[in-house]
């Protein structure tokens, strides 16, 4: 069938490209067999759940062209979704995920028809009012927790249907298969009408109108898409971290690193986000822990992190992929 | 026969500028009309308010029949009337042929057919060699026929071309104008255009309407039309024309 | 029963002098959108440097918070033209996600940066001729010193902004950059220097409030979000570029964070027991926020219009 075929058709990406990318899918499917530190472990989780974040948010910040700094609200509905239904009816993750992304999309096309409004700055700005309510309601809500959020209790490990092991390696797994569901999803996504859709809208929105594209709906559309991922890492995340709190799946901090991932790798290109991750997680992760003895440096990753946005929105917009290419079509000409 | 086109007293304000007032006009399926003026007579706004990105102040607009008054731009365009812009891209994001599948993707929802008409049209215009490159990229003259390309791939019943041989050179002008008959003639796609180029719009044209100062003040055939003394009169002043009626 | 009126007149005249606060605030937002149409989304970063600033001048001189205003003004004014030429000159340049991004990048970098440099324990200003004074009117109606002269210092330098922009000079030329750029240009108005200018007054007339605000509300490195949603949510109601609409713009928003205070007023007088449950308090900012969003969707254009 035609879908099945454009899910894997990369014919637009030279042989060079998905060479790379294979010996990079090669190492991802066989690291948890090398040897290797718990740290670098919980590293390489985080690099997957960044990637997963961010190939949702590439949909409408990429792809759509529209910044959208509030996406950590719908990793908030996942991740109290499962907690709470598996803290009060023992419902198992693969139940509780699905519903939870129902409720992130439900919430998504309530506060997108009027967010959609708007525009650039203006709708930026209203992603992260929205994101702040929604953390002000979660943090006096009892029913889950209020501010001090909610603690997972523990089954009896290895456990497949809640998502609890003592092994970090399953959940290793598990998202490595999320992240490939979701990296091949987005191959077809973007060359779908729905996609092509949006870069023309990302283009020029009015020229996209004159041929038949209702821009606010196909925008709708792309903000629940890139929610639905979001909400699955959020799930995930209760499950990994056994605890949750508003503070820290909620928060504005998240809505940025989740938007950088795709920003700094190159929004609106398939390799953006992954590329994002594997530069961002890492130096996080390893930068933090050098640091996270000296007291008194605690910010030092952040204001490096600052410094790689900055230097990216002043000089290269299109990221590091947008390098990439910018120095193929010279090469070209 | 039920025009394809039906403009009736069309008036639209801009707060206390009135830039169309009460233009009515129809366009029989298969004419070629071209609608011209002086600039700020109002043709621009004439198409915006045909093509539902301005909503009229007053008057109705009916296409093949049915009341299109107010409808916005999508709506208009999936009835099976498109338009071109003047300035067409921003960014350099989107490729030659995938620019065109955008507006075949208004027909179909496969990728394949999208393409595949995609590259009929790409023939049909002669964008063979620019297929892949960034639309960005190109001369002025080969956007201008992607943009004609991009509307055409809605398939629609009618086009309204907004000024496509602005900035051309005479051999591009020529090419232009076969473009457009054949779009014309062998498409069988009824065409609306302004155009300052009076080359092209004169000689093409089964018929062409004068708008000035947001008034249509003549409408018939292009010899009528370029004997007509208020479309002198529009275009050169009062003055020229007192000028010449004394040197006669 | 008349403890309650006291409470609610009480609530109405902090939001008076908070809202005077707040205009000024967003008085820089609205200056450098009105000029060169970027939105700083490191504005309330701006405010705690400025508040870092007054109190750091105030503890190493031993001088009155007051008389830090001035040195605050000045970091303001000097940081302001850095982050012109230094970032966003390179921003206009290019799409207007990078603009946004960019600014964004400055917010974190400020935020971070404070937290390495100062900690991130809340720091308020303990001495001062001001400092827990105040007096008391009417029914118990106090007015707190500090927020008394917050406010009044707010309606100054509001005034002397608006003033300067429409009678100097170079006010003169900030303000047909705003209006037009292409026309300043060609009347020889240098456009980089009025944008560097714009940036200047902007982030001058927010530490300045920073200043100024040091003395009764603590500061911590995150503070700033909170101050830039404000701004925003001013901004957007008095129309962005409006100068005149921030200075009503915020005295609304003040209202609207005192909201929780006048509810509980409010239920207290009509003594509906149910009523009177419904706690607001934590809700003080959400409805800010709130605000923001309805207006954005009902009145992009802000109740008094944009750039006038």
């Amino acid at each position: 069938m035609e879908t099945i075929r454009n899910i894997f058709d990369f014919s637009d990406f030279p042989r060079k490209d998905l060479v790379i990318f294979g010996l990079f899918c090669l190492f991802l499917f066989i690291f948890p067999l090398i040897p290797h530190s718990s740290f670098s472990m919980a590293t390489m989780i985080q690099f997957l759940m960044f990637s997963l974040y961010g190939m949702g948010w590439n949909t409408i910040g990429g792809y759509g062209g529209q910044v959208d700094l509030g996406k950590a609200q719908y990793a908030g509905i996942g991740a109290y979704t499962t907690a709470v239904m598996l803290i009060r009816w023992n419902i198992p993750f693969w139940v509780s995920a699905p519903i939870g992304m129902a409720f992130a999309i439900i919430w998504s096309f309530a506060i997108g028809y009027p967010l959609f409004r708007m525009r650039g700055h203006y709708f930026a700005i209203a992603t992260i009012a929205t994101s702040l309510v929604l953390l002000d309601v979660f943090q006096v809500w009892d029913f889950v927790g209020g501010a001090k959020g909610l603690e997972i209790p523990l089954k009896k490990m290895p456990s497949l249907m809640y998502l609890q092991f003592r092994n970090d390696a399953y959940y290793y797994y598990i998202l490595l298969g999320l992240f490939f569901i979701g990296f091949f999803y987005i191959n077809w996504f973007r060359k779908s009408r729905l996609g092509f859709q949006l870069r023309a809208i990302k283009d020029n929105e009015e020229v996209a109108r004159s041929l038949g594209i209702n821009a606010h709906w196909c925008k709708i559309k792309a903000y629940a898409i890139a929610t639905s991922f979001v909400a699955v890492v959020g799930s995930f995340h209760a499950c990994y971290n056994f605890n949750i709190e508003p503070e820290d799946i909620m928060s504005l901090d998240l809505s940025i690193l989740i938007a950088m991932m795709a920003m700094v790798g190159g929004a609106g290109s398939l390799w953006g986000p992954i590329i994002g991750a594997a530069v961002l997680v890492p130096l996080k992760s390893y930068l933090g822990s050098w640091l996270g003895g000296k007291a008194g440096l605690a910010g030092l990753d952040l204001v490096i992190y600052a410094l790689i946005i900055m230097a990216i929105a002043a000089f290269e917009p299109r990221g590091i992929w947008g390098i990439v290419e910018k120095a193929r079509r010279r090469k070209r000409t | 026969m039920t025009p394809i086109l039906e403009v009736q007293g069309v008036t639209k304000d801009f707060g206390g500028l009135r830039a169309n007032n009460n233009i009515s006009f129809s366009v029989q399926k298969g004419e070629l009309l071209g609608l011209i003026g002086p600039n700020g007579a109002g043709k621009s706004t004439l198409f915006n308010c045909i093509a539902g990105v301005y909503n009229v102040t007053a008057g109705r607009i009916f296409f093949d029949g049915q009341e299109i008054t107010n409808f916005k731009p999508y709506e208009v365009s999936r009835l099976g009337l498109a338009r071109t812009f003047q300035i067409f891209v921003a960014s350099g994001d989107l490729s030659v042929i995938e620019n065109i599948m955008v507006g075949s993707f208004l027909r179909t929802r496969s990728r394949s057919v999208a393409r595949r008409r995609a590259e009929e049209i790409i023939d049909l215009m002669g964008l063979g060699e620019h297929r892949d490159h960034w639309v960005s990229e190109l001369p002025v003259a080969a956007q201008k026929r992607v943009a004609m390309a991009t509307a055409l791939a809605t398939q629609p019943k009618m086009l309204l071309l907004d000024e496509v041989a602005a900035g051309l050179n005479p051999t591009e002008i020529d090419e232009m104008m076969s473009l457009i008959r054949k779009i014309h003639y062998d498409m069988g796609i009824t065409v609306m255009l302004i155009e300052h180029v009076m080359e092209l719009v004169m000689n093409i044209s089964h018929r062409v309407i004068v708008l000035d100062s947001g008034n249509m003040i003549a409408e018939g055939k292009p010899e009528e039309i370029k004997q007509n003394p208020e479309v002198i009169k529009a275009y050169l002043g009062e003055r020229y024309v007192a000028q010449q009626q004394k040197g006669a | 029963m008349s403890a309650f009126i006291g409470q609610l007149l009480q609530s109405v005249v902090s939001a008076l002098l908070m809202g005077m606060v707040f205009a000024l605030v967003a008085l820089g937002l609205t200056i450098i959108f009105g000029v060169m149409n970027i939105v700083n989304f490191a504005h309330g970063e701006f405010l705690m440097v400025g508040m870092y600033a007054g109190l750091l001048f105030a503890n190493l001189s031993g001088l009155d918070t007051l008389a830090s205003l001035p040195v605050a003004g000045i970091v303001g004014f000097v940081l302001g033209i850095i982050c012109y030429y230094g970032l966003v000159k390179y921003l206009l340049r290019g799409p207007m996600i990078a603009q946004l991004f960019g600014t964004f990048g400055l917010m974190l970098l400020l935020r971070n940066l404070a937290l390495l440099i100062f900690g991130s324990e809340p720091r308020i200003a303990h001495h001062g001729i001001l400092v827990g004074r105040s007096f008391v009117v009417g029914p118990g109606i106090v007015f707190e010193a500090t927020k008394l002269t917050a406010a009044f210092f707010s309606v100054v330098f509001f005034v002397a902004v608006s003033w300067l922009l429409a009678n100097t000079k170079v006010g003169k030329a900030l303000t047909a950059t705003a209006l037009n750029p292409e026309a300043a240009r060609y009347m020889g108005i240098p456009t980089e220097r009025m944008n560097a200018l714009a940036w200047g007054i902007g982030g001058a007339s927010v530490t300045i409030c920073g200043a100024l605000l040091v003395n009764f509300w603590p500061v911590d490195p995150n503070i700033g979000l909170l101050f830039t949603m404000i701004a925003f949510a001013t901004v957007a109601l008095g129309g962005f570029g409006n100068i005149k609409g921030a200075f009503y713009a915020g005295i609304i928003i003040g209202f609207i964070i005192y909201i929780p205070p006048m509810w509980d007023a409010l239920t207290q007088l009509i003594g509906n027991e149910s009523l009177k449950a419904i706690q607001l308090h934590s809700f003080k900012y959400t409805f800010v926020y709130l605000a923001y969003f309805l207006i954005m969707i009902f009145r992009p254009n802000g109740l008094f219009g944009i750039k006038e």
